[in-house]
Order: C-alpha cells, then sequence, then structure tokens
C-alpha cells in the first residue's frame, strides 16, 4: 500500500465516523456515514473505497458495539456503485450525482432492510426503528415497514452524501485533482 | 482507549481481547433462545468486571437502551400469537421471547467490544503485529483511524462553534437544517485532504510502505495463558457454530 493511499484511508474513515455524529448531533434524519468511502472511491477507486468503508464499519463496531458489523456489506456496495459512477463521470453536476445517490439509495436501502430484518428483528438505529415502529401500528407488516423504513431513508442519505462529494471535488484546486487521475474522470475535466 | 491500561485487561497480549470479542459476537449470534442468550450475557458482564473495565458495560447501556425499548415495544407488545400477561401487560409469548434474546446479545456483543475499546493500547498492538512479522500497513491503518478520531471530532465542534458564531442555523425546519449540511461538512473534508496530503509525504519520508521486516523495541508478553484462552474461545466458538448449524 503506498503511503498516499496509507494516508487517505484513515481520514476517509474518519470522516465517516465523524460526519455521521455530527449529522445526529444536527437532528437530521440522516446517516451520512459514507462520505469517507464515497470520497475515498472517488479519489482513489473502489477497491479504497471498500477498504474504508469495511475498516470503518469495524471499528463503529468497536466504538459502539460490534452488532452493527453486518452493515460493512452496504459500504461495500456503495463503494462499487461510486465507483461506477465515477468511472462514467458521474459527479459533473448536481443532477448527475444525485441521480447516481439515488440509484445507490435504492441498493443500499434493500440490502439495509434485508440485513434490518434477518439480523436485527427490524430494530437497528433509534431514527429508522422509530419510523419501522409507527409503519407497524398503522397496521403493516414487520418486512414491509422495515423495507419502507430503510429504502426512503437510504434514498435521501445517499442522494446529500453523493451530493455533498460530487460539490467537493468539483472544487478542488487542479493541483490537488491532479494527484488523483480518477477524481478527474469522475468530474468530467 | 487508554495508553496501557493498569485493567487486568490491559495486561492481556493485545491479540487476546480481541479474539475474546469476536469469539463472544459468534457465540451470541449463535444462541438458539433467551436463556441462553441470557447465560451468555451475564458471563460476558462477569469477565469484563473482573478484567477491570467494568465500565464498559455501563457505557454500552447508552445505545442499547433504545435497542431494548424499541425490541420490546415492537416484538412483545405489537407482536402477534399466544398472549401472555406480565405486570398487567399484554405481551406476545413468542415476541416476547424473541426480543429477549435478541436484547442479550446485543448486551453482550455491545459489552465486549467496548470493553475492548476501553483496554486497547494502540501502541502495543503496533508493536504485537511488528513482532509477528505481520504487515505494517494495515496495523498503522487501524492506529491512525484510533488516533485521528479525537482529532476530527475536536475539529468539528470547532467548525460546528465557528459557523453557528457566524450566524449559521443549525435548529429550526429540516430545510434549514439539511442547508446547513454543507457549511459544515465542507471545512471538516477540505481539512482532511489537506492533511491527506501533508502525511502522505511524511510517511513516504518514513518508508511507510517498505517492505524490510521493523522490529519492536518492547514486543507485549503473549503467555500461555493468553494463547490457552484465544485457542479455547476459538474452539468454542467455532463448535458453537458447528452445532448451531448441524442440529
Amino acid at each position: 500500500m503506498n503511503a498516499r493511499l496509507l494516508a487517505l484511508l484513515p481520514a476517509a474513515i474518519a470522516i465517516n465516523l465523524v460526519i455521521g455524529g455530527l449529522v445526529n448531533a444536527m437532528g437530521l434524519p440522516l446517516y451520512l456515514d459514507s462520505i469517507g468511502t464515497i470520497l475515498a472511491t472517488v479519489l482513489a477507486g473502489p477497491a479504497v473505497g471498500i477498504l474504508a468503508g469495511v475498516i470503518g464499519q469495524v471499528l463503529f463496531g468497536l466504538i459502539n458495539g460490534y452488532q452493527w458489523i453486518p452493515f460493512g456489506l452496504i459500504q461495500v456496495v456503495i463503494a462499487l456503485l461510486a465507483g461506477v459512477a465515477a468511472s462514467q463521470a458521474g459527479f459533473r453536476s448536481v443532477g448527475r450525482s444525485i441521480a447516481w445517490g439515488l440509484l445507490t439509495g435504492v441498493a443500499a436501502g434493500a440490502l439495509s432492510s434485508i440485513i434490518s430484518y434477518v439480523l436485527f428483528k427490524g430494530v437497528t438505529a433509534t431514527g429508522t426503528t422509530a419510523v419501522v415502529t409507527v409503519l407497524r401500528q398503522l397496521g403493516l407488516s414487520l418486512p414491509v415497514a422495515v423495507t419502507a423504513s430503510s429504502l426512503t431513508l437510504d434514498l435521501a442519505d445517499k442522494a446529500v452524501a453523493f451530493l455533498v462529494v460530487g460539490s467537493l471535488v468539483r472544487s478542488l484546486p487542479n493541483r490537488m485533482v491532479g494527484r488523483f487521475p480518477r477524481a478527474a474522470r469522475a468530474i468530467g475535466r | 482507549m487508554t495508553p496501557v491500561s493498569r485493567a487486568a485487561a490491559g495486561r492481556l497480549h493485545p491479540f487476546t481481547p480481541l479474539v475474546l470479542t469476536v469469539c463472544v459476537a459468534v457465540l451470541a449470534v449463535a444462541a438458539p433462545g433467551p436463556q441462553t442468550a441470557a447465560a451468555l450475557y451475564g458471563v460476558t458482564l462477569l469477565a469484563v468486571a473482573a478484567a477491570g473495565v467494568g465500565r464498559a458495560a455501563l457505557r454500552a447501556l447508552v445505545p442499547l437502551a433504545p435497542l431494548w425499548l424499541f425490541l420490546f415495544l415492537l416484538h412483545a407488545i405489537l407482536g402477534e400469537g399466544d398472549q401472555v400477561a406480565v405486570l398487567g401487560l399484554s405481551l406476545s409469548r413468542d415476541g416476547l421471547a424473541l426480543a429477549v434474546t435478541q436484547a442479550c446479545r446485543l448486551g453482550a456483543i455491545a459489552t465486549a467490544s467496548l470493553a475492548l475499546y476501553a483496554s486497547f493500547s494502540p501502541a502495543r498492538f503496533v508493536d504485537a503485529v511488528a513482532e509477528r512479522g505481520w504487515s505494517f500497513s494495515w496495523a498503522y491503518l487501524v492506529v491512525a483511524t484510533l488516533l485521528a478520531l479525537p482529532r476530527f471530532r475536536a475539529r468539528a465542534v470547532a467548525i460546528l462553534e465557528a459557523q453557528r458564531s457566524r450566524g449559521l442555523r443549525l435548529r429550526g425546519s429540516l430545510l434549514n437544517r439539511v442547508r446547513a449540511v454543507g457549511p459544515v461538512t465542507f471545512p471538516l473534508l477540505l481539512g482532511a485532504l489537506a492533511e491527506v496530503d501533508e502525511r502522505g509525504f511524511a510517511l513516504e519520508s518514513r518508508c511507510a510502505s517498505g517492505v524490510t521486516r521493523r522490529t519492536p523495541l518492547d514486543p507485549p508478553r503473549d503467555s500461555l495463558g493468553d494463547r490457552v484462552g484465544r485457542w479455547l474461545a476459538g474452539a468454542l466458538a467455532v463448535a458453537a457454530v458447528l452445532w448451531r448449524v448441524l442440529r
């Protein structure tokens, strides 16, 4: 592993963990815990994004309990889709970033609902579970309530995360983008 | 996270608490019903207290409490099937058993992982990895991230305060709060990227990505007790998984 990646990975992982907490403190119904994964993917490719996402999830487990580790699979899916988006200049404009974010949100939400239902019986992060409880009280079955809640939150979450990363990479000076050739392709430069 | 913990857990070889925590997680997932899960949670609490990191069990209650509440609501109260009266409440029998099992599983896993975090010493971990001749890069990744977290958190708080003092509204309507995401996250992300540049040069100049085996100055002692404990815990976890799959 070269020195630049060795420096990028801890920063990307810390971004995942810290921005997630920051958004929580702002009382937003979003996670934004994959910005570091998406950023690492755009700058250095999906393999680096997967590493950032998975190691971040393991360390998040160390700090908050290992029960959340299965959600590391979602980070893998996010990194893979962000990699495809980057190779197709998916971060070139606001519209393209949001569109790729929504697509990723569908995949992440679907996988998240399966993990939530099978491993956690529908009880995971407090915000999501509150929505599940309300939907259950409205008469929906547990699998439907879990899927609806996961999909809704993940669509919004990934759209905002892709939008943030796209805006950031487009605003970087050429000197910095030049050090990460994949980033130039992601924003169509 | 303590540099060198004086607690019993801090005197163990760095790999021992790591292996024990993973084994607790495996055993928790393999636990078939409320009695087994509750027994595992009880044993984990006792072990954590005996290792001198009992506070981790209390800290684990913070993320666990809302999960337990929702498990009870979703499965015991809103659950279907045979009903049973508990303290004047009519609860689903199967739902209650499921809620207790899942609550104890999560309790055991969260307590074990927070106890590991409380006793984790980054420097001893790097020395242990170096002594085995394993990749320095991977050890560096884990340790650098754990050390970066408090730094990034402090920076995030400073940015939050600075933007608030410039008039950014972090409360109010949902739209207001979504608008605040950019001004709060961008400075943090740009700062992180600038740091990547500096650290990249620093690591390059110290040959961090070199393949030469490193020599630890003070490698942690891997006692017979540590080795036996790790093997026993591993064997127990494998046996539990096999029993769950084959039964």
